[in-house]
């Protein structure tokens, strides 16, 4: 029980909240463009989902996608500078899942999003939290940071369950990669296709690496815990360089593994001035004028 | 350095066990049992088909003819529908193709100014595949083609 609490400094939550909503735009405007398209999608393509049929959801029209994506975009912005966590949090939670309906009801559903959606809906529980704080130890900040690395872990362990379920034990040694490749194929990976059982080798590899995924929530110490962590992150690198899918929501709610409260780019940068005098000298012209 | 701990309640610990237990159930049934459709509890299910090393691969795209009879490729941000969104709803195409003219009147609201759609088609091409390397050859079908009524 004390696992599922463990506390957290504060100034990890600080971070990730910085993180987490600072991320709202990239991810509106330069990594998923295509879901503000759909404001000018008819109605007859869209296929609402479970959800979106149980609460009633509106068949997005042109004002209702671009009103959302302006009001997510303006909350994830305040929100990101740590200001009012409980209500921009549940704001931005609320808009960005909006968004999803928006994103996933017209035939395709992306999957890379379970980390994330647990991330924005836990930083508003949190409350106020201070960049840099290393001093407060919170256990509501542990749980938050608890569950969305299950989540996060989930989305490995629970993609092999699905390829057992979906494809059979067959897909370890099918042609799933291969298919990837001659579809979203790289000059990294092009030539792996000609290569005899590579890319079933390297199915084998992921499947076993889904499964021993939940290991990294019992690491105890620090270190090896980010070295580990480090190693998925290279994996999605990886992924990426071969057939240019990355999950970067996922990327980014992965990050609640890491120490980020030591993550200080501001007051690097501050210090960095200072130290090369020139901080010190814009400080006294800004004071100057105050001073009797 | 003076270290401040800020613990949870009984009753703040219970509720959030609960809202884990919750949601994580509901996952876990997604995975088990659920479809896509019940997002975001559905199965992970990226990549997870099985496919032949000897079958060939498809590949799915669109094409139209405009009114000046200009032949061009219809990508995802010339209608706002994505390749894979048009092959999740790819069945109600074949069942019905002047579903397509939904994908006309979305051209035309992002195109407004120039010549509307005359012509649409869904083309899969299929690439020949043995023992999972491809053969170099391939041949197109035109799965659903749509004209204005």
């Amino acid at each position: 029980m004390s696992w599922f609490f463990a506390p957290v400094p504060l100034g990890r939550v600080a971070a990730l909240r910085t993180l987490a909503y600072a991320f709202v735009p990239i991810d509106l405007f330069l990594l998923t463009p295509w879901v503000l398209d759909h404001k000018d999608v008819p109605g007859d393509l869209y296929r609402p989902l479970l959800i979106g049929r149980l609460l009633h959801l509106p068949t997005p029209s042109y004002w209702l996608v671009v009103g959302v994506c302006v009001a997510l975009t303006a909350c994830a912005l305040v929100a990101a500078t740590g200001r009012a966590p409980r209500l921009l949090g549940v704001a931005v939670f609320v808009l960005y899942f909006e968004w999803m309906i928006v994103a996933m009801s017209y035939g395709k559903v992306d999957h890379d999003r379970v980390g994330y959606l647990v991330l924005l809906a836990v930083l508003p529980t949190i409350g106020r939290a201070r960049w840099g704080d290393t001093e407060t130890l919170s256990e509501r900040a542990g749980w938050a940071m608890r569950v969305t690395q299950i989540a996060v872990v989930c989305t490995y362990f629970l993609a092999a369950w699905a390829k057992l379920r979906f494809g059979g034990i067959e897909w370890l040694n099918g042609a799933t990669l291969t298919r990837a490749v001659l579809r979203r194929g790289t000059f990294l990976s092009d030539w792996t296709v000609h290569v005899p059982y590579l890319l079933v080798a390297f199915q084998w590899f992921i499947v076993a690496f889904e499964l021993s995924s939940p290991v990294v929530l019992f690491i105890r110490n620090e270190r090896l815990r980010t070295f580990v962590i480090g190693g998925f992150y290279a994996f999605h690198a990886m992924v990426f360089g071969t057939i240019t899918i990355a999950f970067w929501p996922h990327l980014v709610a992965m990050a609640s593994f890491l120490p980020l409260e030591r993550v200080r780019p501001i007051v690097w940068v501050r210090t960095r001035l200072q130290r090369r005098g020139w901080l010190q000298l814009r400080n006294v012209e800004v004071s100057g004028p105050r001073s009797p | 350095m003076s270290t401040t701990r800020e613990q949870l309640s009984g009753a703040g610990k219970a509720v959030r066990l609960g809202v884990t237990v919750a949601v994580g159930g509901l996952l876990l049934a997604g995975t088990v049992v659920g479809q896509d459709d019940a997002f975001p509890f559905g199965p992970f299910r990226m990549y997870a088909t099985t496919d032949s090393l000897d079958a060939p691969v498809k590949s799915t795209r669109m094409e139209a003819v405009d009114t000046a009879g200009r032949r061009f490729a219809l990508r995802g941000e010339t209608v706002g529908l994505r390749r894979a969104e048009i092959e999740g709803q790819l069945g109600r195409f074949r069942d019905d193709p002047q579903r397509l003219g939904a994908v006309a009147t979305a051209y035309r609201n992002r195109h407004p100014d120039g010549p509307g759609l005359a012509r649409i088609e869904i083309i899969t091409r299929h690439l020949a595949l043995d023992g999972g390397r491809p053969t170099g050859e391939h041949h197109d079908t035109v799965d659903v083609a749509w004209t204005p009524r």
